[in-house]
């Protein structure tokens, strides 16, 4: 099953994978940048949790999860923009502005054969699109860095 | 209720035909690509592609909203007001019937390509005027200063880069180009990166040595490390001087320059931000300095690079404030011209003829002419790596007409060649350096502690292609003594006020300004209005530098500045 990964070492907070998806649903982006721990900024996007607390929150089922490819996915044409997904997220990466009368949730953009947008332009490599959500191996005496959003490295 | 069951889609898109260009809105030559599904554009990253694998930056992604967005002009503006493509061209024949050769002003900025530059220089010859100027007054067009001996850099020189010298946000000016000089980073642990910034940015934290200078000194600072990585670099350098100007250790730049030496490959990158940088050619020059003692080639990033018109733009506004000027045609990016409080002497000129692709905001007297946007017209020029050639990514808007077709009215503008590039020795930019200390003497004479809760303003280029185009920026950055000094916390009020606009911001509190300075994003026309137009008197360029502003806590929300997007296309 394939996931986003990032790798906090090479992102350097440029914010085009807000972009791309804001550039792509013309509006809210489904990937933002918050703050973590009290100073790194860093993107956020959807897990697609396997037991998806946004799913269980629907009070009309309109959240479910693809057991093949591992996708959570919300209709659209369902969604009466209740906010609960929004509320139950425990990553709070469903933003709560409403578009178009919905929530927006990440797709994976699993429109595009391709994947993900946000990984595509992604000018770093920062984000992955990867089978394996573990870290990438260290290289010899280079280390992955949490840097706060002016650049100080926290962990 | 029943689970909602519905099929995982993946469209097909197969037949789906995506447009191949090079981006235009900067020099890193991105391709980039939109599909249209007939209703809509949407970005498509071409991921074959040699300078950047089908990344984009936000700006780059922002190209289908330009091709579709709700503020593009259409439509021919006179007073603010619509009229025809007749009339308007009615009007101009007229105007330029009453006007002398001399009373009429060209002056042409961001979005023009090389070969309507060229056009624009035959044009005014053909009509006999000298006031051609060049309006794109960022400090970034200052990379045209060129020192003899040194050469441009090239992909290969970043990726095979032992040490690398960074002064300015390189990583937010290009951040395409980042992914280069992480990767020759991180590839090799003896690897150097060097940054030079008067903010601590993101980037500096990939430094392994991040000399931070007082702001606006970064030039003294390069010069003092030229001299100390080659050492007889010409008498005249004081090392000593410059450090204390720049307000840096000694011994941080020599272990700088211990890692800049020439037996290491590598290359010297700079970026200069509007509202960052004092003394924009001299800042260019100095980097390239450091690049020449250090056997280096140098790149300079910027969105575009024009050749500096045969009249001096500080020349024509002088000549607009005596009303010599009848006639301005205006083409190209519309700051500083659309910005009253920073150009006044606009308001003198009787008529007024601009090109732009979106509705201006706030509106522009005279004429405003719709033209179709870079993304909808061939053109042919340089990127930081070489020749590039741009195909139209949509069909022009409609109602909106290429550049040709407008120049037309004014005459036969033949292509005539024009020079970007300005060279400089060695000697001269040593003598700019010793007619900058003065400067900076002159300065400090006058006392920052006459106008209470004094500080200096500093311009920040933030992540665009959001919410349309880019955030709010209703946010300043303020450090934590200085918070304290005026007693605001993370998220209060400040009200700024320059000697040209004041305005509202919501405070975050952060260390990456140092004490007596504020921060402030560049992109909205009001936060852009709190920057005076200077005249840098090293070169008499005009440029928008670092800016003294006095502070004020205030309890009431910032009303948002809602969107601008004619401030950077
Ligand atoms: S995968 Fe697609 S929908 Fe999800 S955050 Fe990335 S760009 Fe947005
Ligand atoms: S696009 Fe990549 S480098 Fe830029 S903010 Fe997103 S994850 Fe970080
Ligand atoms: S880095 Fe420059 S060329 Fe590349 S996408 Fe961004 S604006 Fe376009």
């Amino acid at each position: 099953m394939k996931r986003i990964v990032l790798r906090p070492d090479y992102c350097i907070g440029c914010r085009s994978c807000e972009a791309a998806c804001r550039s792509r649903f013309k509006g809210e982006a489904r990937i933002r940048h918050g703050e973590v721990t009290t100073d790194a900024l860093l993107p956020q996007g959807c897990r697609h949790c396997e037991e998806p607390l946004c799913a269980a929150a629907c009070p009309f089922q309109v959240i479910v999860r693809n057991p093949d490819t591992g996708v959570v996915r919300k209709s659209d044409f369902h969604c009466v923009g209740c906010r609960s997904c929004a509320l139950a997220c425990p990553f709070g990466v469903i933003p709560p502005a409403l578009m178009r009368h919905m929530s927006q949730k990440c797709t994976l953009c699993s429109d595009r054969p391709e994947g993900p947008r946000c990984v595509q332009t992604c000018p770093t490599g920062a984000l992955q699109f990867t089978e394996d959500d573990r870290m990438p191996e260290k290289k010899a005496g280079v280390g992955f860095a949490v840097r706060s959003i002016h650049g100080r490295r926290l962990a | 209720m029943a689970k909602v069951e519905w099929p995982d889609r993946a469209e097909s898109r197969a037949e789906m035909n995506a447009t191949r260009t090079t981006c235009p809105f900067c020099l890193n030559g991105c391709t980039s690509g939109v599909e249209f599904n007939g209703v809509v554009h949407q970005m498509h990253y071409f991921t074959d592609a040699e300078v950047n694998k089908g990344r984009l930056c936000p700006r780059g992604n922002s190209a289908n909203i330009v091709l579709d967005h709700r503020d593009r002009l259409c439509r021919p503006l006179l007073d603010g007001r619509d009229t025809t493509w007749s009339e308007a061209e009615a009007l101009v024949r007229t105007w330029l019937a009453e006007v002398k050769p001399e009373e009429l002003a060209v002056v042409y900025s961001r979005g023009r390509a090389a070969d309507e530059v060229r056009r624009l220089h035959g044009l005014a010859e053909e009509l006999g005027t000298p006031n051609l100027a060049c309006g794109h007054i960022e400090p970034e067009n200052c990379f045209n200063y060129r020192l003899e001996g040194v050469r441009d850099a090239g992909l290969a020189d970043i990726e095979s880069a032992t040490a690398m010298l960074l002064v300015g946000d390189v990583f937010s000016t290009s951040p395409v180009a980042s992914w280069r000089m992480l990767d020759a980073r991180y590839k090799d642990r003896k690897n150097r990166m060097v940054v030079v910034d008067s903010v601590r940015t993101r980037q500096a934290g990939f430094a392994h040595s991040f000399v931070q200078v007082r702001p606006g000194t970064e030039p003294f600072a390069l010069l003092a490390l030229a001299a100390l990585i080659e050492s007889g670099l010409a008498p005249g350098v004081d090392v000593d001087r410059y450090v204390e100007l720049a307000g840096v250790k000694r011994q941080q730049l020599e272990a700088a320059a211990a890692m800049l030496g020439p037996a290491m490959p590598g290359f010297v990158a700079s970026a200069m931000h509007t509202g960052r940088v004092r003394h924009p050619a001299f800042h260019s020059l100095a980097g390239q300095l450091v690049a020449r003692a250090g056997v280096k080639p140098f790149v300079g990033f910027r969105e575009t690079e024009l050749p500096s018109g045969p009249m001096r733009f500080a020349d024509l506004r002088r000549k607009m404030a005596e009303g010599s000027i009848k006639l301005l045609f205006w083409t190209g990016g519309l700051f500083p011209f659309s910005y009253a409080e920073l150009l006044p002497e606009a308001a003198k000129v009787e008529h007024i003829v601009a090109t732009s692709i979106f509705r201006p905001e706030p509106p522009v007297r005279g004429l405003v002419l719709p033209l179709t946007a870079e993304l909808e017209r061939a053109s042919a020029g340089r990127s930081y790596w070489g020749e590039v050639e741009r195909s139209p990514l949509a069909a022009p808007l409609s109602g909106t007409r290429q550049f040709g077709r407008v120049l037309e009215w004014f005459g036969r503008a033949a292509e005539k060649p024009e020079a970007a590039v300005r060279p400089v020795g060695a000697a001269d930019v040593v003598a700019m350096a010793a007619r900058a200390v003065d400067a900076a003497r002159s300065e400090a004479a006058d006392d920052p502690d006459r106008v209470p809760n004094r500080v200096l303003l500093l311009g920040e280029k933030k992540a665009i292609g959001l919410r349309g185009f880019h955030d709010p920026e209703d946010e300043v950055s303020v450090n934590r003594a200085d918070a304290e000094r005026v007693e605001v916390s993370n998220h209060g009020y400040l009200m700024v006020k320059s000697p040209t606009a004041e305005r509202e911001f919501r405070v975050r509190v952060t260390d990456a300004v140092p004490a007596g300075v504020m921060m402030v994003g560049t992109n909205v026309h009001a936060n852009r209005c709190l920057f005076p137009l200077e005249k840098d008197e090293l070169t008499g360029e005009v440029t928008v530098a670092p800016t003294p502003v006095s502070v004020e806590k205030t309890e009431s929300m910032p009303v948002a500045s809602g969107e601008n997007p004619s401030v950077w296309v």
